[in-house]
């Protein structure tokens, strides 16, 4: 045999190694996750108290309502938004308080260290995490948002939106949050990774920065000094800000899109390369 | 009967325990802020980033209110300046429970849930003893105290107040009684976790979350039994509306002083009470949740 002909057999069986450690195409397979989410939504029964939780968070709405009339109330001028409509933010931020600030069970996983499991199951790991939040999303919307929507003409707020358009358009851009806040959430995750740092020191720091820049809190277009305006060209703003101006009818909805649209475009790359930049490390974590 | 007589002594030692508590306690703070410290100087990036975390979060918790009041030059009946005495007394609280009950000692519920009162049950001092000193952080739990601090003294000189020493000594008492209504909350709600250990491990979370979140904003405006509720049942409005309206006399009456101190020693009563029943709870069932290797079932 040949040297060109050894060489070309050589090449070939690198060729044949190469398409043998490529894992052929999985069709998705919609109904693990299905599956997935019924048995995350199933986790409920464990802790009972969530109930509280949800006191709480109608307390905390119930403070910002008395908060925003007190400060505008009785006021000539309301600024960019008029009290009806800061008050329906408020309500519509909590209603979808899960969504707008997208939390997977990534952390959760580094903490029980249970990462491990996902790994090897025959399903993808975002679509897993996603999955998991979306089973939980279930019950909180079930016995919370839906109930608490019921009950917001009681305490003297509409939660409609400004305009059916507004409405179809704030769908949209809800959609858009959620991928950005998955984004950001697997993003934090590899972070906390690479950093070798507490899961939860990243996480209440994250919390604390996304509460303040994303909008979810107060309306961005009520900061001063034009940091509202800065603070709505940042992910967070995309992932609570943009779909509820576009709710209440305050910003534009197109620039808004776009906005989400780029971030969506910017951080999944970047994020999905940290996550395989620093997964190998995930051992220390217990995965 | 003579005062160093035996009843007197064991009278004395049931209130505040043994005759060396005192020197105890002290030696147990150096003791585990030599460790904090130790902890922290293993390395530069450790500091760092619980510093930067604290302060980040400490400075989230107040912002809002704070870009609130700038952009309305203040909120409701509150002035700028008065706002920002209110923030600084905000995160003051949340800095000193910070540097004295850290290592989830404010999160007592984790503790429980997670059976780890055991470690602190096996320790040959009393569990009140532990409860006061094991949590003591003054070095990687001042990144909010020193803001907070800074931000109450800036407001009070923009304020220009002009105060008797009585005054401190008042703003001292109300420190404590705030720290008090925040742990006594904690306490009632986390000893859930006796009963429901895997259910209440996180309700602190969610009490402390509510008690940070809502702490720094003017309650001005709610209705009535909202404004009683969140001042007996949710004491959110005891952890720095009430004493800051009270230390700036912001529609207050001299007899008001008095409300929050008062309010501190009946919650802390009820904590006592229910921890103790947990507790009792605890002795006969122990914690079905902790394994040897960390993780919990």
């Amino acid at each position: 045999m040949g040297p060109t002909r050894a060489r070309t057999r050589e090449t070939h069986q690198a060729r044949l190694h190469w398409t043998r450690s490529i894992p052929p195409m999985q069709p998705l397979r919609l109904g693990g996750y299905i599956k997935t989410a019924a048995m995350s939504a199933g986790d409920v029964g464990d802790s009972p108290l969530f109930v509280f939780d949800y006191a709480l968070r109608l307390l905390r709405v119930l403070v910002l309502l008395a908060l925003w009339r007190t400060i505008l109330g009785g006021r000539d001028s309301t600024g960019p938004m008029s009290l009806a409509a800061v008050l329906s933010y408020t309500v519509v931020a909590e209603v979808f308080a899960e969504q707008l600030a997208v939390q997977t069970t990534l952390s959760l996983a580094f903490w029980e260290g249970t990462l491990v499991i996902r790994f090897l199951r025959p399903m993808g790991m975002v679509r897993q995490l996603a999955s998991e939040m979306a089973g939980k999303w279930l019950i909180g919307l079930s016995l919370f948002s839906v109930p608490l929507l019921l009950v917001t003409p009681l305490l003297g707020v509409d939660p409609r939106p400004s305009s059916v358009v507004a409405g179809g358009l704030f769908i949209l851009s809800l959609a858009l949050a959620i991928l950005v806040g998955l984004a950001l959430d697997l993003f934090f995750g590899a972070l906390t990774v690479a950093l070798e740092q507490p899961m939860w020191l990243i996480e209440y720091t994250r919390t604390a920065v996304a509460t303040l820049l994303s909008g979810s809190l107060l309306p961005l277009a009520y900061y001063p000094w034009g940091l509202g305006d800065v603070f709505s060209w940042l992910p967070f703003a995309a992932m609570a800000w943009a779909p509820l101006a576009i709710y209440t009818g305050t910003g534009q909805p197109l620039r808004l899109l776009i906005g989400q649209v780029l971030w969506v475009a910017v951080l999944w790359p970047v994020a999905d390369w940290m996550w395989r930049s620093n997964r190998e490390k995930l051992v220390g974590y217990g995965g | 009967m003579a005062v160093d007589s035996p009843f007197w002594r064991r009278a004395c030692e049931k209130l505040v325990g043994e005759e060396d508590s005192g020197k105890r306690l002290l030696s147990l703070w150096r003791l585990y802020a030599t460790m904090d410290l130790l902890f922290l100087a293993r390395g530069p990036q450790v500091a760092l980033t619980f510093y930067v975390s604290d302060f980040v979060v400490g400075l989230a918790a107040v912002t809002a209110t704070f870009l609130l009041a700038e952009r309305f030059d203040g909120i409701g009946p509150w002035t700028k300046p008065q706002v920002l005495f209110l923030l600084g007394y905000a995160v003051l609280v949340r800095g000193l429970i910070n540097i004295f009950f850290s290592y989830n000692l404010a999160f007592i519920s984790r503790r429980i849930g997670r059976g780890q009162l055991d470690h602190v049950l096996i320790q040959p001092q009393p569990l009140w003893m532990v409860l006061l000193t094991e949590g003591f952080a003054p070095v990687t739990g001042s990144g909010m105290f020193v803001p907070g601090l800074g931000l109450l003294v800036w407001a009070a000189s923009q304020l220009n107040l002009e105060v008797p020493p009585t005054w401190y000594l008042l703003l001292a008492v109300d420190l404590v009684a705030s720290i008090a209504v925040v742990l006594a909350f904690e306490y009632i709600v986390g000893s859930l976790a006796f009963w429901a250990p895997r259910a209440a491990e996180e309700i602190n979370s969610s009490s402390w979350r509510l008690i940070t979140q809502l702490a720094p904003f003017p309650l001005e405006g709610l209705s009535t039994w909202a404004l009683g509720s969140l001042l007996t049942v949710v004491p959110v409005g005891l952890v720095a509306w009430y004493p800051a309206r009270v230390l700036l006399g912001v529609g207050t009456t001299l007899w008001e002083n008095a409300v929050l101190p008062a309010v501190a020693v009946v919650l802390v009563t009820v904590a006592f009470w229910i921890f103790s029943r947990g507790l009792r709870h605890y002795g006969r069932t122990g914690s079905t949740r902790y394994l040897d290797y960390g993780h919990r079932r």
